[in-house]
């Protein structure tokens, strides 16, 4: 295991699904492979917690699901944003951002 | 929210089609990676180890998408319940096991529950029941009315008498109970009648109409549920009176028998203004936001005015109110309370077992278990399959257990104690079911949660390394059994030791010398209507003809006395002694009196410890005389001569009619076995001058078969006056055995319980010591191969078992000790510590535990080393 990669901090699972998911509908082996190419292997998401996840968005309504074809031409379950997905990544991205502001200031000043 | 429910509900019910749609979204998955890591240059077989490893346990992946997806209580239920409902079906023994553990456990509780509920917490039949109000004393007309009067805290009072009096209808005369009361009664109580009226103030007077209103059980058995019986008459004791009402089918009295009501004015009117004759039950209703501590002050009051204005009779009053349902439940209530606590201890007994059963099980199934946990499935979650299997046992068990209870209530009635006399059926209504529920379910959570959750510490690994041979099932669970076995046998010794102090006490109460022979001895009761004897000689011709009559049949010894021994019955007099000083009026002492004819005293076999019995020639127009008891003798006359002591009732401006004490009887118990010997007179009905005490009991004895007397006997009655009913037809024997039956009842149910508790814990020792011997097949092998001899292995074997139960029998006596102390009211003469009774149930304890250990042990013996150890 590439020793870069780090743990996903609590309840940013979710923020990083559906900002991947925000682009284009994606199968769940996908949206693991999105996150990790665009962080460069630094955030590696566990099967075990991308599946959950996965249906506790679909269950809140965040995020649909439907079954279709994938690029190497085999039945796969596609995730896509719903309109109250789109609404929950805003909120979600903009608390994320204040956090970071909040927690770089304190670490770049105090 | 309407989005989360929708969803949750489109996956419940496709289900079926959402497990398959997660299946192949995960196998996708896999595949993906799989082909991810061959195009990476990977070998086949070694991508999909790679790829198997990085996912994880695939089944609690699974199990968190379903709970991700809030399919999983209810979804999660249902498969437990199916899967559990499979699995205990595979093993019916052990499934019978528990359930029959459990029902009786549950059934017991349920049947006591039952009768406590409608006993003790079921409301009086009475609107606003709380505001009724009994007095402990009975009272008077005159002192009732003044009370009402002069008191501020009552909304309504009334008083009750029942007499016998005659019914003659179309057939043969019947003797009925008639409620004497006054008009407030009913007020009071708060219920009206069901056709018609009730007695009205105006008419509860002196010279009032002569209306009854009637039972309804009366109004359909005798009155042939005429609903125009209304202004119709009928005929009782031989005096006319109108029906004026007819109560509700649901509406008693609260204590007393009553086939009529009549107004005491009208019915009695020679004891009605009688400040002095406190003969009447009296109830009362409390103006709404009075308190009990008001209303007793409020008649204390009364009561002293009373005591001042009329010293006579009055001085002693001391009026004291409690609530009608205590004092209507206040004597069973420690009894049932007490059955209730013992019949708990049963069903935590019956838990243990129950818990020691599915650890035994656990055991056993410990492969499939661990199968399940490697492959993902988590701690929280086989806990919860457990528990649902053992919520489900002890449901099945609950219901079974209801089944049980039935029976056991049934059983209970026909036991017939004296306080569940109203009692014709015991209902089960939605409390008894509630209860039922919640104990079942408490009991399969809880103690199913230990086995369970014991078997789930430590992880799999070492279980599965364990499992070869299992010889330490994990130390918490190896105490967890000791535990549950000590526990078991301690409660059993309890329960033992509770059951054996009754039983005790009740042989002693058995044994109490009633102070006469019961043998062949019948008994009848009789009363002169007063229209027909109103004086003492045509009622001392009745009496004379028909003891010559019955006397007359073969075989056939027959004498009367006013009231019979044990039936608690007899009238109070106060007495003076000739050259005494007289004490002040109202203080002298109060004893009870009997009247006798013919040779009662020879026919009870009653000795006569001085002087002479009665003779035919003591009789009117001779010198009157007495006989006393030995308990007058011993009270007021101690170290006197009693005989030839002339003695008297206290009379208020009349001359003394002296009787002579001609002879001393030994004690005779007249209010019960359990109660003491008060003292007593005997006198004659035919020196008597109380025409009022028209009645009498027969007692017969004869060696032919009683129903064929009775008939004789009846024969005889009636050819002197075909309207006298005659009732209370019984042996003595029966009357020993009412005197005795609530302790008798005590006794089975404790005794019951107890032997179900040892049966209990002997099946628990058992199980458990199989169980062991099973376990340790191997080094028992071992240990006679290495030349242990046959005791050798015993020792071994029944070391464990004997040491738990000795130490479970030493802690069971120091909380027998602990907890009698409750028992004393219902115990005679019988100490709650008694050393001979806790040494031996703790011996009978011993025995069974010994027994119960020695079994498996023996089975112990017959192992053969070579057979154990390949065993393996």
């Amino acid at each position: 295991m590439p020793s870069r990669s780090v743990d996903l901090p609590q309840g940013t699972l979710d923020l990083l699904i559906l900002r991947t998911l925000s682009l284009e509908p994606l199968h769940g082996w996908a949206v693991a492979e999105r996150i990790q190419q665009i962080s460069s292997d630094v955030l590696r998401v566990q099967q075990g917690s991308l599946y959950p996840a996965l249906h506790r968005l679909e269950r809140r309504g965040w995020i649909k699901a439907r079954w279709g074809t994938s690029e190497n031409n085999r039945k796969a379950k596609f995730y896509e944003l719903t309109r109250a997905g789109r609404r929950q990544l805003e909120v979600q991205r903009d608390a994320w951002e204040k956090l970071t502001a909040a927690v770089t200031q304190i670490l770049e000043t105090a | 929210m309407l989005h989360d429910l929708m969803f949750r509900l489109r996956t419940l019910f496709r289900r079926p089609a959402a497990e398959n749609e997660l299946d192949d979204e995960l196998r996708f998955h896999l595949e993906r990676q799989i082909a991810k890591y061959v195009s990476s240059g990977m070998r086949e077989e070694e991508a999909t180890r790679r790829a198997r490893l990085e996912f994880g346990g695939i089944d609690q992946v699974k199990d968190e998408c379903r709970e991700a997806r809030g399919i999983s209580f209810l979804e999660t239920l249902v498969q437990d319940l199916r899967y559990g409902a499979r699995t205990l079906l595979r093993a019916p023994a052990f499934t019978a096991c528990a359930v029959l553990t459990l029902a009786l456990g549950i059934g017991a509780n349920t049947a006591i529950f039952s009768v406590v509920n409608s006993v003790l917490l079921n409301p009086l039949p009475y609107p606003n029941p709380q505001e009724l109000l009994a007095a402990r004393q009975n009272d008077s007309r005159p002192n009732l009315k003044d009370i009402q009067r002069q008191t501020s805290s009552f909304a309504a009072s009334g008083g009750v008498n029942i007499e016998p009096m005659d019914f003659t209808g179309n057939g043969e005369p019947v003797r009925i109970h008639a409620a004497y009361v006054d008009a407030g009664l009913l007020q009071t109580l708060g219920v009206q009648p069901m056709l018609g009226r009730w007695i009205s103030d105006d008419e509860d007077v002196k010279g009032g109409p002569g209306n009854v209103v009637v039972s309804y059980p009366f109004w359909r058995d005798f009155l042939g549920s005429d609903v125009h019986i209304l202004g119709k008459g009928i005929r009782l004791s031989g005096n006319s009176y109108t029906v004026i009402g007819v109560m509700p089918s649901d509406f008693h009295l609260p204590k007393e028998p009553a086939d009529v009501f009549v107004s005491l004015w009208v019915a009695y009117p020679e004891a009605a203004p009688f400040r002095g004759v406190h003969f009447m039950h009296t109830y009362w209703r409390l103006k709404p936001g009075v308190t009990l501590a008001q209303a007793q002050g409020d008649i204390a009051q009364v009561d002293r005015r009373l005591a001042e204005q009329f010293p006579d009779t009055e001085k002693a009053r001391g009026t004291i109110l409690i609530p009608l349902h205590d004092w209507l439940v206040g004597n069973i209530r420690p009894a049932l309370l007490i059955l209730f606590g013992a019949v708990g201890l049963v069903l935590l007994i019956a838990c243990a077992n129950f818990a020691m059963l599915l650890m035994a099980r656990a055991v056993a199934r410990q492969r499939e278990l661990m199968i399940r946990a490697s492959l993902g499935a988590r701690n929280s979650r086989l806990i919860r399959q457990r528990l649902t299997e053992s919520t489900l046992l002890s449901l099945v068990g609950g219901a079974v257990g209801l089944l049980v209870a039935k029976l056991g209530t049934m059983f209970l009635i026909a036991l017939k104690p004296a306080a569940l006399h109203h009692f014709h059926t015991i209902p089960m209504d939605a409390r008894v079911f509630a209860f039922v529920f919640a104990i079942s379910l408490l009991t399969g959570l809880l103690f199913g949660l230990l086995p369970a959750w014991s078997a789930s510490r430590g992880d799999v690994a070492e279980a599965l390394r364990e499992n070869q041979r299992v010889t330490g099932i994990g130390r918490s669970r190896s105490f967890l059994r000791s535990f549950l076995i000590t526990a078991e046998v301690a409660l059993a010794l309890i329960l033992l030791a509770g059951a054996g102090l009754l039983i005790k006490g009740f042989l002693r109460l058995r044994s109490v010398n009633p102070g006469f022979n019961p043998a062949n001895v019948m008994t009848m009761y009789l009363q002169l209507p007063a229209t027909r004897y109103p004086e003492i000689p045509s009622q001392t011709n009745f009496r004379r003809d028909l003891l010559a009559r019955i006397n007359a049949l073969p075989g056939v010894e027959t004498a009367m006395i006013s009231d019979i021994p044990l039936s608690g019955n007899f009238v109070d007099h106060r007495v003076v002694i000739d050259g005494r000083p007289t004490p002040a009026v109202g203080t002298e002492p109060e004893v009870q009196t009997l009247a006798v004819m013919g040779d009662y005293f020879r026919l009870m076999q009653i000795p006569i410890r001085a002087g002479r019995d009665f003779v035919a020639t003591d009789r009117e127009g001779q010198p009157l005389v007495a006989v006393v008891n030995q308990a007058f003798v011993s009270q007021y006359l101690p170290g006197q001569n009693p005989i030839g002591t002339r003695i008297d009732w206290t009379r208020t401006g009349e001359r003394h009619k002296w009787m002579t004490i001609i002879g001393v009887a030994a004690d005779v118990k007249q209010s019960g076995l359990n109660q003491p010997v008060d003292p007593a007179i005997y006198s004659l009905f035919s020196q008597s001058d109380e025409q009022w005490r028209r009645w009498m009991t027969l007692v017969i004895k004869s060696r032919s078969p009683i129903a064929e007397l009775v008939e004789d006997v009846k024969k005889q009655v009636w050819s002197l006056d075909s309207q006298i009913p005659i009732s209370d037809i019984q042996s003595i024997d029966d009357l020993t055995a009412v005197s005795v039956a609530q302790q008798r009842f005590n006794m089975l149910l404790l005794g019951i319980f107890a032997a179900l508790a040892l049966a209990l814990a002997g099946v628990g020792i058992y199980g458990m010591m199989a169980y062991r011997v099973n376990q340790r097949t191997h080094e028992i092998g071992v240990y006679v191969a290495l030349g242990a001899q046959r005791r050798d292995v015993l020792r071994l074997v029944m070391k464990e078992g004997v040491m738990l139960a000795l130490l479970g029998i030493v802690l069971g006596l120091a909380g027998a000790i602990a907890l009698t102390r409750v028992m004393v009211s219902l115990l005679f003469d019988v100490k709650p510590t008694d050393p001979p009774t806790l040494i031996g149930v703790a011996l009978l304890l011993g025995a069974v535990a010994l027994l119960a250990c020695y079994i498996p042990a023996r089975r112990a013996l017959g192992i053969h080393p070579m057979a154990a150890l390949r065993c393996e």
